[in-house]
């Protein structure tokens, strides 16, 4: 679980540092709500679409791992459930959420490979995007080894 | 994980006989309730014996309840000779304490159907100063005759303590009391039951040239037990004249063999009756058995009369009855002496030999050997009311057996998901058989590491999201590698 809260709190960090880059606050006093929120939405895709691409396949990744974790997440529920209806707990599968919270792990790693690599964020700009990519491969390996070493 | 084990058989016999005079002619009856021997019956194996007392010492209390008190009048007899024992049913000896010895006489039928069932018989007056129940810490006698309803104080080491104690480890008891009770009969027979003791007057029941108070009653408000009063109705009414007495209904342990018709109430004869009787009708116990949880049995007479021979010989008519019968009840009341053995064995399915330990979610099978004693011989109980309980604080499983008709009782259950120390119980209580409580232990254990099914279906959406990461990781990587 605190995986997730820190993947989603990066998450809107990120989402809204872009949208304060790079909207331009169109919107117009008194118009209607509806004409708002698609005056929202179309200045929102307008400025993603000038986020760069390799930024856009990281967001891309990072929502694949989301709702991998979400997906697994349903699953543990669902088990919950046929055991509070009398069906056989397994105790194997108490481990699973601990997994869940490993598989969203990934998606924190890439949320920090696109922080190191957005080229606006000066933080780290002395910091090449080679390096924060090698970063990123070694984390997951070492992850997905530990993820592999609990199947079964 | 299949492992073979040690066979371990555990063999438990307990046994009550119930023993009722049969003949009809010359039977006395009696309230036994000693072990009584029959005389024909096979030897037991003494281990298996040892066994079950072993099993029943734990249930060592006994709450014994009952009394007595009760006059009445018209003649009928009425046995009951109920024994148990958990030893070899033959070769038992009995003290028989009187207040006189002219009872061996004017008993002597009753006397003679105990002997003809093997039982020795040993006589004494019951201030016999030579008096005592045991020796070195060993009991003499199986079972106790109390015929000595006017007995203050016992002679030698006996005494109310002693005739309990004697009941405690087992031991039977016939309690036979009067008008006459002393105080001393009377607070053995309160330490098994409800402390009231009154005398009572039957009236209209009883048809009797000599008897004006109505105090002869003809009872026939039998138990309805085929056990305890054999499996032939029991045709003529039993005649008793004594005491009655009520019963704790907090005891469940007591039950009344013979009580008094409704329109009986217990009462002074010769005095005047200013108020109500405080026992009236079917409340009033005339014969009541105790069986104690450890297998002791009790039977409470409030009539010496009954036993006696001349009681067994009367001819009885009930009043507002046209029927006259040539022979009182006591005939009828011959049972026999049944006699449990039990032999338990349980082992997993497909499996014959007994594990030392099972682990859960195991199936396993259970079946249990229950004999009665007949009288004569071991024959296999027959019911379909047997249950078997898997029990670890509480029943985990319970579950009836079926049995093959040759006494083998077995089923088969999955052991519940929990492990810790189980026991295999069987509790059976019948009214006039001897409680049969078997337990065996077996602990259950939890699953060997390796005993875990590797790979479980509900957990298969986890594994593919493992894989699809992995995978989806690879693919991320060559995109963002090569997309420039």
């Amino acid at each position: 679980m605190f995986y997730l809260v820190a993947e989603i709190r990066a998450l809107i960090a990120i989402i809204g540092a872009d949208l304060c880059c790079k909207s331009d606050h169109s919107g117009r006093m008194g118009k209607s709500t509806t004409s708002d929120a698609q005056a929202l939405i179309r200045s929102l895709c307008a400025a993603y679409s000038a986020t760069p691409t390799n930024l856009k396949i990281i967001d891309l990744y990072v929502i694949f791992a989301v709702f991998t974790a979400v997906v697994q997440v349903h699953v543990l529920f669902f088990n919950v459930y046929r055991y509070l209806h009398g069906n056989s707990w397994d105790i194997s599968l108490q481990l699973f959420p601990l997994r869940s919270a490993f598989l969203c792990r990934t998606a924190v790693l890439a949320v920090c490979l696109r922080i190191q690599v957005n080229k606006e964020n000066k933080e780290f700009k002395d910091r090449p995007p080679e390096r924060a990519f090698a970063d990123f491969v070694l984390c997951n390996m070492v992850l997905h080894l530990v993820i592999t070493n609990f199947l079964g | 994980m299949r492992k073979s084990w040690k066979t371990d058989s555990l063999d438990i016999s307990g046994d009550w006989k119930r023993a009722f005079p049969s003949a009809a002619s010359s039977q006395s009856p009696g309230l036994s309730v000693s072990p009584l021997k029959s005389p024909s019956s096979p030897p037991r194996p003494r281990s298996s014996d040892l066994a079950l007392r072993a099993a029943m010492a734990r249930l060592r209390t006994l709450p014994l309840a009952l009394l007595f008190l009760l006059l009445l009048g018209v003649p009928a007899l009425f046995s009951v000779a109920l024994g148990f024992s958990a030893d070899s049913p033959t070769d038992r000896r009995l003290l028989v304490l009187v207040d006189d010895l002219a009872i061996r006489s004017s008993h002597s039928i009753y006397f003679r159907s105990l002997e003809s069932r093997g039982y020795e018989l040993h006589f004494r007056l019951a201030d016999d100063p030579k008096l005592a129940l045991q020796r070195y810490g060993q009991y003499l006698y199986d079972g106790l005759l109390l015929f000595s309803p006017s007995t203050k104080k016992f002679g030698g080491s006996v005494d109310l303590a002693a005739v309990l104690d004697f009941v405690d480890s087992g031991h039977d008891l016939i309690l036979a009391a009067d008008a006459s009770a002393s105080d001393l009969i009377r607070d053995i027979a309160t330490e098994c039951g409800d402390p009231a003791a009154l005398v009572i007057d039957h009236i209209g029941h009883a048809i009797s040239q000599s008897d004006v108070d109505h105090t002869l009653i003809a009872g026939d408000e039998f138990i309805k037990s085929d056990v305890i009063l054999g499996p032939e109705k029991i045709k003529a009414p039993v005649l008793f004249r004594g005491v009655g007495h009520s019963l704790n209904p907090t005891n469940s342990m007591v039950l009344k063999v013979l009580c008094a018709s409704p329109s009986a109430y217990s009462a002074n004869p010769k005095t005047k009756l200013s108020n109500p009787p405080s026992l009236t009708g079917s409340a009033i116990s005339l014969v009541s058995v105790v069986q104690a949880r450890n297998n002791a049995r009790i039977v409470i007479s409030g009539s010496l009369d009954l036993f006696s021979d001349k009681f067994f010989k009367s001819d009885v008519q009930k009043s507002k009855s046209s029927t006259k019968h040539e022979k009182s009840g006591n005939e009828q009341f011959a049972t026999e002496i049944s006699k449990w053995a039990v032999n338990v064995r349980h082992h997993k399915v497909g499996e014959t030999v007994e594990p030392a330990m099972y682990r859960i979610k195991d199936d396993l099978e259970y079946a249990v050997e229950i004999y009665e004693w007949s009288g004569t011989s071991w024959k296999s109980y027959i019911a379909d009311d047997v249950q078997v309980q898997f029990y670890m604080m509480s029943p985990y499983v319970l579950k009836t057996m079926s049995n093959d008709q040759k006494g083998l009782y077995s089923t088969s259950f999955k052991v519940p998901d929990a492990y810790g120390v189980f026991q295999f119980k069987v509790e059976y209580q019948r009214l006039g058989y001897t409680t049969l409580s078997l337990s065996k232990q077996i602990p259950v254990r939890p699953f060997r590491h390796n005993e875990y099914e590797r790979f479980i279906p509900a957990a298969y959406p986890y594994y593919g999201a493992s894989f699809s990461t992995m995978i989806g990781f690879f693919i991320f990587t060559i995109v963002y590698l090569y997309n420039k």
